[in-house]
């Protein structure tokens, strides 16, 4: 209370510094969101370009750099997540490029551990790389020729089904990693590098069919990379919907913020995975990259809100930033949100460096296994904290009657009472 | 600041805050104390008899007393993941039966131990585990299975009295909003805002979850994805939630809300006239009608508790758990 009550007089005592407004904050927002979608597109061309080294000669050595251009490519995207919840063009898209989890033996072959069709899910094993013809739904699939449009049309959430992931980055880890089948213990997918080979070199069958898949599947990847990059330029649609309207932008940048950070990266992805022990639960399962995953989703909360990112090159985008224009309405809510940000990327960041040294996120789940449960839940807590702090902050702008999502009573209040 | 300043000037003098005394001395402290009796009351009764018969009306009672509290997501019932721990639904990946099985595969002795019995994966815990158990076919009450069902009867017990006595602090916490060593609170305008969302997340829950999850799509209904349909509970959830909302929605209230209080009674006519425990019916035209009906009824609940408290106090729904996918 007593920092309140100094920002209090020092706000009343020194002049504001001069502001740009909520128009520049919400362009700034929209460079960042364009840096991110293009950085994750060229990562992502990098990516392709390894995939077709791989299928054309196989090796171990392709096989590692394209893991290794996967890897990269999960970097600026991930900061990009912060994006969906607040922006509809994003959140209706994203189910194409980052859905998780998945019933991976939709895709191709699986342990026998992994169990069969399940009440939720009757295409959980239908391994759509050892079969060029099945029934999906009642309808005869002709899937010889893997393509593109197969993987987006037909197969991805077949039957309606969420966990029938087809496309997208987890579907390509899947594909370079296989499953990961050390429980919680160390160790990542350990799928063959003759998986991809040719002739008498290929090894659990039908290599040229899981090449061709991992080839559609990534050059889908590009594909919607490409679209979602166009929607942030100027005049990309992405862009025009924020800008539109000055508050209702500002307030999407704070609904993707905490939504993100809340119900989406503490809640569904980080506690439920300590709560259920379970490696499956791991966000980039096959990978073991579950640590940068979230530290970029992190960073990607503490980007928007400071107006800044370091692109794939080293260069800055950066301009007027939601951060100052909360601190010119309340300095101490802003001061209250940058340390709860800065907070929980330390959070974040000790996770990463007990991952990288050797103790894995699929370790951390262990029952019992109270350090890994520590760093985990000291991260989570962190992102709660700070949704209050994005709360505050949205009520330090008097945009609470916004409305963090549409309501017909809100827009209309009327209407309940016809 | 000034404008902050100017801001609260302007609440104060137009619009109200929840009756905070009522909400906790009629709706939390009750309904909080009834979940740590019955479920005290089903672990007794479990360590008397385990056998399915002898349980199953502690379960139910238990389950009933939980559904009271279940909408109360912050504070004791949000830490260390008591609510996930306590019930453990949505279950897309069916998680639940897997824990069961490989507890009972392995003969594991965690049951034998209550603290590390807290430690397993909230699948195997809570009134889903005891769910699967008390109705699936895998229960005999000699073996494994009998210690199992005790060990999550205890374990609900320690939970809910674990949440009981942490409401005793947090009622405290939330009575001295404002306060100079309050870092939860800030404001009492911040504990109205956490009831309102806890309220609506509430609602929404019910009408998203417990109904749209079985309704699934008109080509595509999901019947067996129906809450706690094992034990029949999937409507009585809807109605006991319903109640508890009500509740919490009438005590916080500070002036008369009648579009709501007309909007609940909608949806419990439309309920008590459903017939259909299980939701069944969502898999034919008419019955998964009548389902959308009362989705429907739910959803003017909604509505009209965001037009009357969110609308008459100033208050927008904040962040909830149901944010993400």
């Amino acid at each position: 209370m007593k920092s309140l009550t100094i920002a209090m007089a020092l706000t009343a005592t020194t002049a504001l510094p001069a502001f740009a407004g909520k128009a520049e904050v919400l362009n700034t927002y929209a460079d960042i969101a364009q840096a991110g979608y293009e950085d994750s597109l060229t990562t992502a061309r990098t990516l392709q370009t390894a995939v077709e080294a791989l299928i054309a000669e196989p090796s171990a050595e392709a096989l590692q750099t394209a893991r290794a251009a996967w890897l990269a490519a999960r970097v600026p995207y991930q900061q990009t997540e912060v994006f969906r919840f607040g922006n509809a063009i994003v959140d209706d898209w994203e189910g194409k490029v980052n859905a998780w989890p998945l019933d991976e033996g939709l895709i191709d072959y699986v342990d026998a551990a992994y169990g069969g069709a399940t009440d939720e899910n009757e295409y959980a094993v239908l391994n759509v790389v050892a079969n060029p013809e099945f029934t999906l739904s009642g309808t005869d699939i002709d899937a010889s020729d893997i393509t593109p449009e197969l993987i987006s049309e037909t197969l991805h959430e077949a039957d309606e089904v969420e966990s029938n992931v087809a496309s997208g980055y987890h579907a390509i880890e899947f594909l370079l990693w296989g499953q990961d089948l050390n429980g919680t213990e160390h160790g990542a997918g350990n799928r063959p590098w003759t998986d991809f080979g040719t002739g008498d070199d290929c090894t659990n069958n039908n290599c040229d069919r899981r090449g061709a898949y991992l080839q559609a599947a990534t050059d889908l990847l590009v594909a919607d990379l490409e679209w979602m990059a166009a929607q942030w330029a100027e005049g990309g649609e992405g862009r025009t919907a924020v800008t539109a309207d000055e508050d209702a932008g500002i307030v999407a940048i704070l609904t993707g913020m905490g939504s993100l950070s809340y119900g989406e990266q503490a809640g569904e992805r980080m506690k439920l995975g300590v709560m259920l022990n379970d490696p499956e639960e791991e966000h980039d399962c096959f990978s073991d990259n579950t640590h940068n995953s979230h530290y970029y989703d992190g960073l990607g909360v503490q980007n928007v809100y400071l107006g800044e990112y370091v692109r794939v090159d080293g260069t800055v985008v950066s301009g007027e930033s939601l951060s100052s224009l909360v601190a010119a309405a309340d300095a101490a809510t802003d001061a209250a949100l940058r340390t709860a940000l800065s907070h929980t990327m330390m959070e974040l960041g000790q996770i990463k460096t007990a991952a990288e040294a050797g103790f894995s996120y699929d370790q951390m789940l262990e029952r019992g296994n109270e350090a890994g449960e520590a760093l985990i839940m000291g991260a989570v807590d962190g992102l709660v904290a700070q949704t209050r702090e994005i709360e505050r902050a949205v009520s330090a702008l008097e945009l609470d009657q916004i409305g963090f999502e549409g309501s017909d009573s809100l827009d209309n209040p009327n209407a309940v009472f016809q | 600041m000034k404008s902050l300043i100017a801001a609260v000037a302007v609440c104060v003098a137009t619009t109200a805050h929840a009756d905070l005394p009522h909400v906790l001395d009629d709706h939390i402290r009750p309904a909080i104390a009834n979940f740590a009796n019955a479920s005290a009351a089903l672990h007794e009764v479990a360590v008397q008899d385990c056998s399915a018969p002898a349980v199953i009306p502690a379960y139910h009672q238990a389950f009933d007393a939980w559904l009271g509290a279940s909408h109360l997501t912050f504070g004791p019932i949000e830490r260390d993941g008591r609510a996930l721990a306590i019930a453990f639904w949505p279950d897309s990946r069916g998680a639940c039966p897997k824990a069961l099985a490989q507890l009972i595969a392995d003969a594991d002795p965690v049951v034998d131990d209550p603290v590390e019995f807290a430690e397993v994966s909230v699948a195997a815990r809570g009134f889903f585990g005891l769910e699967h158990l008390l109705y699936g076919d895998s229960f005999t009450a000699q073996d494994y299975t009998c210690r199992l069902v005790i060990a999550i009867a205890a374990d609900l017990e320690r939970m809910a009295g674990d949440i009981a006595t942490d409401w005793a602090d947090y009622a405290q916490v939330m009575t001295s909003a404002g306060a100079e060593d309050n870092t939860t609170y800030l404001a009492p305008r911040e504990v109205d805002q956490t009831l309102y969302t806890a309220l609506l997340t509430g609602v929404e829950f019910t009408k998203d979850q417990r109904l749209g999850r079985p309704l699934g799509t008109f080509d595509r209904p999901r019947p067996t994805r129906a809450e706690a349909r094992r034990s029949e509970r999937s409507l009585r959830n809807v109605v006991l939630s319903l109640t508890a909302l009500r509740n919490l929605a009438r005590a916080m209230a500070d002036a008369p809300i009648p579009a709501s209080e007309a909007a609940f009674d909608a949806a419990f006519d439309t309920a008590a006239a459903l017939d259909d425990p299980i939701f069944a019916g969502v898999s034919n035209p008419t019955g998964r009608l009548r389902v959308e009906i009362l989705q429907q009824k739910v959803a003017y609940v909604r509505d009209a508790l965001a037009a009357e408290i969110g609308g008459g106090m100033g208050l927008s729904q904040g962040f909830n758990s149901a944010d993400g996918d």
